[in-house]
């Protein structure tokens, strides 16, 4: 049994399967798209294709209406008319079955053998998930990669790499912003003496801390490859690039299909004079408990990251299926170095799967037969 | 001589026939409007539905005649463009909307809209068709009077009919004239005779369930009191055992 586990999980064969996998299952969708009438490939895809084939009229890909992702990524699936239909998708698994790649490395990096760094990766590349998320055409696993190549970077002391990568992974979505401060403790300059009372002098030593030459050229070139990208799409598209990219979801509040505990108040709430004041609380408790574990946590970097993405999605606005993906690919990072059993991991697990039904039952019968179910 | 008289003969009785034709033609159609039904039924269950159109044209010989649908849907349901887009590929129907649609606004935020349906655009017109549209609910508000549902009501739709041979149009009274899009392409308008309205068959009710408004103060305290506890919770044991 180890030695078929061993053997499953030789170094070239797990990666390569998880490929194939993931191939195997574009395929499938594509029949199943052709044939039945419940479509295997998600509505974003299309959505994508669509933003795309503007950009190949020379029209900006805003012009489809929901498509709120950066026009970059519109960009790298124009492809999808050229070509085909199906290079959107290769290109999502290729990043998938990469981010299992990177976290290999990063496991490595941390001191882990070969081989228990290899079965952790299973989690990610064997796991039905991200298989399912990538090879249905969500854009998620080009995110997972750039945040996991972030991290490999800064493990490994490559700051300008990392710097580059932080920089485009916050432009393609907003919530790695929230690693800036973790980054910035971890990059700081380290005393030798605990702050044990607050004075001026320790808190101006405190910030002073942050002015060393790695924060600095981290800082300096993640915004500049920020700006640099926002600055270039504001010239060729203007006002509606930011507006659908960035503001969209700063102030989203979406009463539709939403894992958020706030989506009652906020539909309840939504043409009331209080809605201001109550986004701004429901703000709080994201922030309070970032700042916390951003302190708590930094000089583990991966598990600081971990422990934001989980809070920003548990505490966000707004929460949809695709978010979990954010901090289902840090999880493998930090697993090795957890310190709970077998059992109360799998009691964790069976935990968060019943909060998924408690929440997806209900939600079916509203949505799809127009009930409400009788307590 | 013999061949004037001939050649007058020829023209007086190639106008007779045509005007014959006409009348025959729009004699079909004054049939047609007298006997044809257009009813509506809408399937399915929950926020996405399918509305059913069916109509039955009078049985007699159809060629030339060119039906169209106008559809006046309320606030409180849409149509998703790109849905229509790829469903009229695969069927024989093209759809002409008369206004941008956006798909996530709530019903109290958005109007109306009309919709224009060409059946079978190529080959003769069958006496029996049906079109299926997927229509979708959008959110309502929340209600305040205890009701858990709303009501939106769905008109059956109005059967346009028009036939290229007949132009004397004004024979039709009392079924009004009107003018709509001669194709789902929207370049030329053209005059279309409407069939009267039948009373029997009203509106369809489709009920939405909404939120309940008078549990507003409840709902908030409950969710920011739940929020604000686990976010001291979690701070507490975050600092407890954070990393020196």
């Amino acid at each position: 049994m180890e030695r078929l586990i061993s053997g499953l999980t030789g170094k070239y064969v797990i990666f390569t399967a998880a490929f194939a996998i993931r191939l195997a299952l574009v395929a499938y969708g594509d029949y199943q798209d052709r044939t039945m009438v419940v479509k295997y490939t998600d509505i974003d895809y299309h959505v994508f294709t669509d933003a795309a084939r503007f950009i190949t009229e020379g029209e900006s890909p805003y012009n489809r209406s929901t498509y709120r992702y950066t026009p970059l990524l519109a960009w790298m699936l124009t492809p999808n008319i050229h070509l085909s239909m199906m290079f959107g998708k290769i290109l999502f698994i290729v990043c998938d079955v990469l981010s299992g790649l990177l976290i290999y490395r990063i496991l490595r990096l941390r001191g882990l053998n070969s081989e228990t760094a290899r079965h952790v990766c299973a989690l990610w590349l064997l796991n039905p998930l991200p298989m399912g998320v990538s090879s249905r055409g969500n854009a998620e696993s080009i995110l997972a990669a750039l945040v996991l190549g972030t991290l490999l970077c800064m493990e490994a002391r490559h700051l300008i790499w990392a710097a580059v990568l932080y920089g485009l992974s916050v432009h393609m979505k907003i919530y790695p912003i929230t690693y800036a401060l973790p980054i910035a403790l971890a990059l700081r300059t380290t005393r030798s003496e605990d702050i044990k009372r607050w004075r001026w002098r320790s808190f101006i030593g405190f910030m002073g801390s942050f002015l060393n030459r790695e924060l600095l050229l981290f800082a300096s070139v993640a915004g500049g490859v920020f700006c640099m990208l926002t600055a270039l799409f504001y010239y060729m598209y203007g006002w509606e690039f930011l507006h659908e990219t960035y503001l969209y979801h700063l102030t989203r509040r979406d009463i539709r299909h939403n894992f958020s505990p706030y989506f009652y108040m906020l539909y309840l709430t939504a043409d009331s004079r209080w809605s201001q004041w109550l986004g701004l609380a429901a703000f709080l408790p994201q922030l309070i408990l970032l700042l916390v574990a951003s302190w708590a946590f930094h000089s583990d970097l991966p598990f600081c990251c971990f422990l934001h993405t989980a809070v920003f999605v548990s505490f966000n606005k707004v929460c949809t299926s695709q978010y979990f993906l954010w901090y289902l690919c840090l999880l493998p990072l930090i697993i090795p170095h957890l310190s709970l059993s077998v059992k109360q991991g799998v009691g964790l697990l069976i935990l968060w799967f019943t909060g998924q039904g408690i929440w997806l039952g209900p939600a079916y019968f509203w949505s799809l037969k127009a009930t409400t179910p009788s307590c | 001589m013999y061949f004037v008289l001939f050649s007058v003969l020829a023209c007086l009785s190639t106008c007779h026939c045509f005007t014959g034709n006409d009348e025959n033609h729009c004699g079909l159609l004054k049939r047609l409007l007298e006997s044809s039904r257009v009813s509506v039924e809408i399937n399915k269950k929950g926020f996405h539905r399918e509305a059913v159109t069916t109509v039955e044209l009078s049985p007699d010989v159809l060629s030339g005649v060119r039906v169209l649908l106008v559809h006046r849907w309320p606030r409180g349901v849409y149509l998703d463009p790109y849905q229509l887009a790829s469903l009229s590929v695969e069927s024989d129907w093209q759809i002409l909307l008369d206004s941008a649609i956006d798909l996530e606004l709530p019903a109290h935020k958005t109007s109306g809209f009309v919709t224009y349906v060409y059946p079978t655009v190529d080959g003769p017109t069958p006496r029996l068709l049906k079109v299926t549209i997927p229509v979708h609910g959008r959110y309502h508000k929340p209600s305040y009077d205890g009701k858990t549902f709303t009501s939106v009501d769905i008109e059956a739709p109005e059967l346009l009919l028009r036939t290229e041979k007949c132009t004397q149009l004004s024979i039709f009274e009392p079924h009004a004239v009107v003018d709509a899009p001669c194709t789902a392409d929207n370049s030329s308008a053209c005059s279309w005779v409407k069939l009267q309205h039948q009373q029997e068959q009203g509106a369809v009710g489709l009920q939405f369930p909404v939120g309940d408004g008078s549990l507003v103060t409840p709902v908030c305290g409950g969710t920011l009191l739940v929020t604000m506890i686990s976010c001291v919770a979690l701070s507490k044991y975050l600092w407890k055992h954070r990393l020196v």
